[in-house]
């Protein structure tokens, strides 16, 4: 293969900045900045470390740079924080207090699970926008597209001049079916065009084309308050990055995984809301793909969170709907699921004397107590120390010593002591609680689904993953795991290798009762539907893909008075009765392998809810190599297994990218930079082409 | 997988890892249901229960929705391994099998009322039942005589839907084709229903199988050593919890008007009696069962305790048998709340079970007010009341169809102490409520909506205010004519009770313009008040139902509310200025408070108050406060006696807590009407007043012809003791 360019993966979180490059030999590196307030400068700071590493200027660098992906939480915090753009909503009258009504489902929105049965809790976050801020329009169109009142253009205008004087740097307009009709959302764009001309503005039906006024409204919000704060600080990035010699656009990555210039996503920033555990997932399929492995649970243990995404043959599960604060969202995304659980999570003994873990978490500060910044609480990282995963003296390669006496102590005192165990035996229940936790959740994602875990491969990242993943895939009765080399920037990793894809959908509510079949009107509203969104789909990816689009349509299903829809994939852009019968096959097959064949139930008939049109522009991704080093053995330590009361002499070994074939019996511990990864007694660990650690557990 | 265990081979660590597993199984099963359900009740607005029961019917594991479902479950086990036909006897075993599924929903056996169907099965583990799995949705239409199985015209429950006291749908895993054609030909909806049935299936097949992997793991003896350990420690929780609050009795008094047939106003009332670690419930006082739909069986009362005791008490622990084992009930037999057969009950849900949850949780309320850890947790009553709006007929899309509008769960909260009562809050006796978009249920059903909104001045006045209640005005889409079915209670009773001096949020407000549309759009038009139970009625597209909920209850006096806080609610429209000025004492002109002017009014609102009052008596300094009543009133000690006295200093009782005697009182039949609060011919308010500082100490609503009760009792002798 021809020497490409680097290609640099960049992905932002709360507390660092991760940079992940490849370099024209395709050898990778991971490098990690502290996160600046003004995010590009971390950035800018996490580039420099890479090019020195080669010995190159920035500016050399950033020339030689032949793809630069982004990620960010940038978007995400602004919305948590308020601190999105001021901005005014604009809908139907009689309609104005959908936000804060909410669908009865905002108020518990941010609850655990272990906060659900408190209702002095609800209502923890405020509606996206305060009431004072939403107008109502005299206008109203019907299900059916028709004008019921037609738009009141004079009141429109004087509401619109109105909020002239409150500061609105955001207008989203969101009316209702304007994804049917939206001639009424469009003439109001227009009108806030004339009197608010410096106002960024999004509508609903091209933001979140889909029938349901909260999640639309609320999609069009979060969209209209992120839109000045996101295209701002993104070209500023991309001008810094230019000016230092970068010749290729930054693609973002987005919700759904692919990648986008920022220019297409200017108008539409909330697409790339969570494009951190996006990237992440993103990374794993690369992995995957790489090595050959095309069912993987992606899962990445960070601090205070448990994120896990399912990939099935080579393709990400995606889900329709987000949940943030205070807000129900719909962007098409990967389903990366959640649980408050991670190295902070807490554990406590509750009033009744039994112990527990989590979901509260120390964070990173004041962190676990063997950080030795002031807490006192025992975390999952102190019983990772007290067991011996951890290394007091190479945690972060040495940067922050680990304290064992206050781990002991908080472990002792708060757990160990009233329970009348042992330090080990307290620290080894903690871990088993907070892992049987986790691997609930990997159930939930697989043989929910109807997917059987056995069939999948764990991959293993964040910087607690590695060290729990042994115990995780033990759970599930998983053969092993796989800790990518990029473990601890694996978003990173997945911003600099995705396609392109954009993504968007047309309402199509068709209803065939049970009998009956589709009747050549309703077939042609689809076939609409589908072209329209095709044709969407391409004029986006046109200006960003130098290569050819592929656009794969789907239709949301459901059996006639069900709410829940399943995605089935048509079979081309023509659809009429031959499409109508093989894709109601092709839902009954889906369904049920989802929830039995006693559950399938054709006599109800169905409902075809909308059409999405996903395009992919193919980005050539780099071929990866790995100049790995030989594995040095470290001090051999006790550490403790699936035996509170028997610990094992384990074998420590010390790399930063283990080199092919290396191979090594467990128990042992590999200690990375920011992980040790744990291979178990009766396990073995070998590293393939790429520097990744495969375990096997003895079959 | 070792780790110390205790006698019964069971650690801690292994104890929380089930015991997580067997909540999160609950939640699997409720994932399942709303996957496959058919009704919108289901998925949109979370109407129905999943739940793990011990072989004696003992709840394991609930789900978070509807909690009043969980001893009905627990009851429908029990009936099945009692009943003859198939409990074991004369040494033959037991006629129930690995993979049976039993479906029930008679309300005299256990039941709710009708539309709540419920299918359970036993889970076997080493030829033993380890466990039941239960699941349970309303379902809109079981049959009888009027559409959606609720009649105002029922004077017994032959009339109503069709009951099913216990048949055995599956047998060891065959699905009885035969017996489900039977069921689901009663109803005027077979397609939903047979549908929702399937979906129940699924669920209890999910459980099954989760809970076989659970004992292929840990092994049966130690799931039911788990199980057992569960149960206790919910127990040993809830009897610590009741040992921190005050001993005494707490009562709580709410009303239900009209039974279908005569607007008669039933008195529900709960008198909570707390000594020690036992907590005893007693409905004796409340009215007889009605002639008509709203009485509830037994069966329903259970349903309310748990559903009110859980989220009041138990708002930190696992929710199980053993948080509801301290609690006893007392409750003869023929009340409007323990309806003897054949009564009609088919409207229970919403009404006898819907009042005497209210009145248990404002009795409950009552309790954390006087106790020190817990008093900012009390509040007046949420959602007091959910009215029905169900239409039946033929759709746009030419089909049979039925809906049970789940828009009124966004009745308001009650307020905190310390915060206003959440908007649109919806019940608490379900943790998770939803409600489906306009434009959802305009796209699916023959519905169209001129406004969905919150309704301004429905939140209950107070320091802290209520949340407010939503208000829809709707008429048909797609189709010329339809039935519905409106009815309601608390249009004339205000439910949503406030506390400690707060107001009660608005009545509920039904209206029906005729000829009110034209062409999809709303015009001039004489809007009828309709009665609480107007029934069945004709609606055509050219009608339109408009009707406003409850608010949820105040807290403490609306004239110590934040100027500020008052002007903000104007501005945002959730309080008007009338009510501002009336209630709150507040003036708003040209958009702004008048901060001087509002202070000067509500210095002559409190001179008003104490009109006509006694002097105020004092015992003077040299006292000792050893217990509360909320914020504004004190019980103390001083040589030797207790007093309750107020804030502004005045001392209302001596030597109990029966302290309304001691106080200023005004007894009003009529309210304002910034109150947006209608009186039952036969209810009257009557506020309580500080002699000394005419602070507002509380709101009752009562009957005419008696008297408010003293509505906290403390035991003084613990009191004093503590």
């Amino acid at each position: 293969m021809t020497a490409l360019g680097f290609f640099v993966g960049t992905d932002v979180g709360g507390t660092f900045t991760d940079l992940w490059f490849a370099d024209e030999s395709g050898t990778t590196r991971v490098f990690k900045t502290p996160t600046t307030k003004d995010v590009q400068t971390g950035v800018l700071d996490a580039v420099m470390l890479a090019a020195e590493s080669v010995g190159l200027t920035i500016e050399q660098f950033c020339a030689k740079i032949e793809r630069f992906g982004h990620g960010t939480t940038v978007g995400l915090n602004a919305l948590l924080t308020g601190t999105g753009a001021r901005t005014a909503i604009l809908t139907t009258r009689g309609f104005a207090d959908t936000l804060e009504i909410g669908r009865l489902t905002r108020q518990s929105t941010g609850l655990n699970e272990h906060e659900y049965t408190d209702s002095f809790l609800r209502n923890r976050h405020p509606p996206l926008v305060p009431r004072s801020r939403i107008v109502e329009i005299d206008e109203r169109i019907d299900v059916n597209g028709r004008v019921v009142r037609p738009l009141d253009e004079a009141q429109a205008r004087a509401a619109v001049r109105a909020l002239s004087t409150h500061g609105i740097e955001a207008v989203a307009i969101c009316t209702l079916f304007s994804t049917v009709n939206a001639g009424h959302e469009k003439r109001l764009r227009e009108i806030v065009a004339e009197e608010l001309p410096a106002a960024y503005v999004s509508m609903s039906h091209e933001v979140s084309p889909n029938v349901g006024e909260y999640a639309r409204m609320s999609t069009t919000a979060a969209n209209a308050a992120l839109g000045p704060i996101a295209g701002g600080y993104l070209n500023r990035l991309e001008e810094r990055l230019q000016v230092a010699g970068l010749k290729v656009p930054v693609l973002m990555m987005t919700c759904a995984g692919g990648v986008l210039p920022t220019a297409a996503l200017n108008d539409r920033p909330v697409f790339a809301l969570f494009s951190g555990p996006a990237g992440c997932v993103k990374g794993a399929q690369a992995i995957g793909a790489a090595v050959g492995i095309r069912n993987i649970l992606s899962t990445d243990i960070g601090g205070t969170s448990f994120d896990v995404g399912v990939i099935v043959d080579g393709a990400p599960i995606m889900r329709a709907d987000l949940s943030i604060a205070g807000a129900d969202l719909r962007v098409h995304s990967i389903d990366v699921d959640s649980i408050g659980a991670g190295g902070g999570s807490i554990a406590w003994i509750d009033t009744g004397g039994e112990l527990r873990v989590g979901p509260k978490s120390a964070g990173s500060s004041p962190g676990p107590a063997c950080y030795g910044r002031g807490g006192t609480e025992p975390t999952a990282t102190d019983a990772d120390l007290v067991l011996g995963v951890l290394d007091a003296d190479n945690f972060i390669g040495g940067r922050l010593k680990l304290d064992i006496v206050s781990a002991r102590n908080a472990i002792e005192t708060r757990i160990a002591k009233p329970l009348g165990m042992s330090v080990e035996q307290a620290a080894w229940g903690i871990r088993t609680i907070l892992d049987s936790r986790m691997a609930d959740l990997l159930r939930r994602m697989t043989v929910e689904r109807g997917y059987d875990p056995k069939a999948f491969t764990l991959f293993a990242n964040g910087g607690a993953g590695p060290s729990h993943a042994w115990a995780l895939a033990a759970d599930l009765g998983l053969g092993g795991f796989v800790v990518p080399a990029a473990a601890t920037a694996l978003s990173a990793l997945g911003t600099a290798v995705s396609d392109f894809q954009f993504n968007t959908e047309r309402a199509t509510y068709v209803r065939v009762q049970g009998s009956r079949t589709i009747s050549a009107e309703e077939a042609s509203l689809i076939e609409r539907g589908i072209r329209d969104a095709a044709a969407d789909v391409s004029r986006h990816l046109a200006g960003a893909a130098r290569t050819s689009i592929r656009v794969d349509c789907f239709a949301a299903i459901r059996y006639l008075g069900q709410t829940h829809h399943l995605d089935v994939q048509l079979d081309g852009g023509s659809f009429a009765e031959p499409e109508f019968r093989a894709l109601v096959e092709a839902f009954q097959r889906h369904y049920a392998s989802l929830f039995g064949a006693t559950a399938t139930y054709a006599k109800a008939g169905y409902e075809i809810l909308s059409v999405r049109a996903v395009g992919v522009g193919a980005l050539p991704p780099p071929a990866l190599a790995s100049r790995g080093d030989q594995p040095r053995a470290g001090r051999a330590r006790r550490v403790f297994f699936d035996d509170s009361a028997e610990s094992h002499d384990c074998a420590v070994w010390h790399t930063t990218v283990p080199s092919e074939g290396w191979s090594a019996a467990g128990p042992c511990i590999i200690e990375f930079t920011g992980q040790s990864v744990v291979v178990p007694p009766l396990a073995r660990v070998s590293a393939d082409k790429l520097g990744n650690l495969h375990v096997r557990f003895k079959s | 997988m070792s780790e110390a265990t205790d006698a019964a081979g069971l650690g801690a660590v292994h104890f929380e890892v089930i015991r997580n597993r067997l909540v999160a199984i609950t939640e699997e099963m409720r994932i399942a249901l709303q996957s496959v359900s058919g009704s919108p009740t289901v998925t949109e607005a979370s109407d129905f229960f999943t739940g793990l029961f011990q072989p004696d019917g003992s709840v394991v594991s609930m789900g978070f929705q509807v909690a009043y479902h969980a001893p009905v479950c627990s009851q429908f086990v029990q009936h099945i391994t009692k009943r003859s036909s198939f409990a074991a006897r004369d040494g033959a075993p037991a006629a129930i099998r690995d993979g049976d599924m039993f479906l029930g929903n008679d309300p005299y056996v256990a039941a709710l009322h009708q539309n709540d169907v419920q299918l359970v099965g036993p889970i076997f583990a080493d030829g033993e039942i380890i466990m039941w799995a239960g699941v349970e949705a309303h379902e809109t239409d079981v049959g009888g005589m009027d559409f959606a199985s609720w009649s105002p015209r029922a004077r017994e429950v032959f009339q109503e839907g069709m009951r099913v006291p216990c048949v055995k749908l599956v047998d060891r895993g065959e699905l009885r084709e035969d017996v489900l054609e039977m069921i689901v030909t009663a109803s005027r909806l077979p397609g939903p229903l047979g549908l929702d049935i399937r979906a129940f299936m699924a669920t209890l097949t999910v459980a099954r199988a989760r809970v076989a992997e659970l004992v292929a793991r840990y092994g049966a003896a130690a799931l039911k050593e788990a199980i057992r350990r569960m149960i206790a420690s919910s127990e040993q929780k809830m009897r610590a919890r009741l040992a921190e609050l005050p001993d005494g009795e707490f009562h709580g008094l709410d009303f239900l008007e009209h039974d279908g047939h005569a607007n008669t106003l039933y008195k529900f009332h709960c008198k909570a009696s707390k000594r020690a670690d036992t907590l005893t419930l007693d409905f004796s006082g409340c009215s007889n069962q009605a002639p008509g739909f709203i009485n509830c069986t037994r069966v329903g009362l259970v349903g309310a305790v748990c559903g009110s005791v859980l989220p009041t008490l138990a708002w930190d622990m696992q929710w199980n048998q053993g948080a509801l084992s301290p609690i006893e009930i007392i409750a003869p037999d023929g009340l409007i709340c323990t309806a003897k057969h054949p009564a009609p009950v088919g409207s229970a849900t919403v009404e006898a079970i819907w009042v005497t949850a209210n009145a248990t949780m404002l009795a409950l309320n009552k309790m954390l007010l006087c106790s020190e850890p817990y008093h900012a947790r009390a509040q007046g009553l949420s959602a007091g009341v959910m009215a029905t709006f169900n239409l039946g007929g033929v759709n746009q899309f030419g089909e049979r169809f039925g809906l049970h509008l789940m828009d009124p769960l966004a009745s308001g909260s009650a307020a905190w102490p310390t915060k206003d009562g959440v908007k649109a809050g919806g019940p608490i006796t379900s943790p998770f409520s939803g409600i489906a978009d306009v434009e959802r249920n305009e796209q699916v059903s023959p519905l169209f909506y001129l406004y969905r909104r919150l309704a301004r001045d429905t939140g209950g006045a107070g320091r802290q205010r209520g949340g407010l209640g939503g208000q829809v005005a709707l008429t048909l889409g797609g189709i010329e004519q339809a039935e519905a079915l409106i009815m309601t209670h608390g249009a004339e009773v205000p439910n949503g009770q406030g506390l400690a001096g707060g107001w009660p949020g608005a009545t509920v407000r039904q209206t029906w313009g005729t000829d009110a549309i034209d062409n999809g759009r709303a015009k001039a038009a004489d809007y009828q008040v309709l009665g609480p139970k107007p029934g069945l009625m004709r609606m055509t597209n050219r009608d339109v139902f408009a009707v406003s909920w409850q608010g949820g209850g105040g807290f403490g006096d609306p004239i110590d509310r934040e100027i500020s806080a008052v002007a903000a609610d104007v501005e945002q429209g959730l309080v008007s200025v009338e009510a501002a000025r009336d209630i709150y004492g507040v003036i708003i002109a040209n958009g702004a408070s008048d901060v001087a002017a509002s202070q000067a009014l509500r210095m002559q609102i409190r001179r008003q108050r104490l009109e006509g009052a006694n002097p105020p008596t004092s015992i003077g300094a040299d006292t000792r406060t050893v217990g509360r009543i909320g914020e504004c009133l004190q019980v103390v000690m001083r040589a030797g006696y207790l007093h309750v006295v107020t804030s502004g200093g005045a001392t209302l009782s001596t030597g109990s807590t029966r302290w309304r005697a001691g106080a200023h009182k005004v007894t009003r039949e009529r309210l304002a009407g910034a109150h947006a609060i209608q009186l039952h011919a036969e209810l009257a308010v009557t506020a309580y007043y500080c002699p000394a500082s005419g602070a507002q100490i509380a709101v009752d609503v009562h009957r005419r012809d008696e008297a408010p009760l003293d509505d906290i009792v403390l035991d003084l002798g613990r009191v004093s003791a503590t």
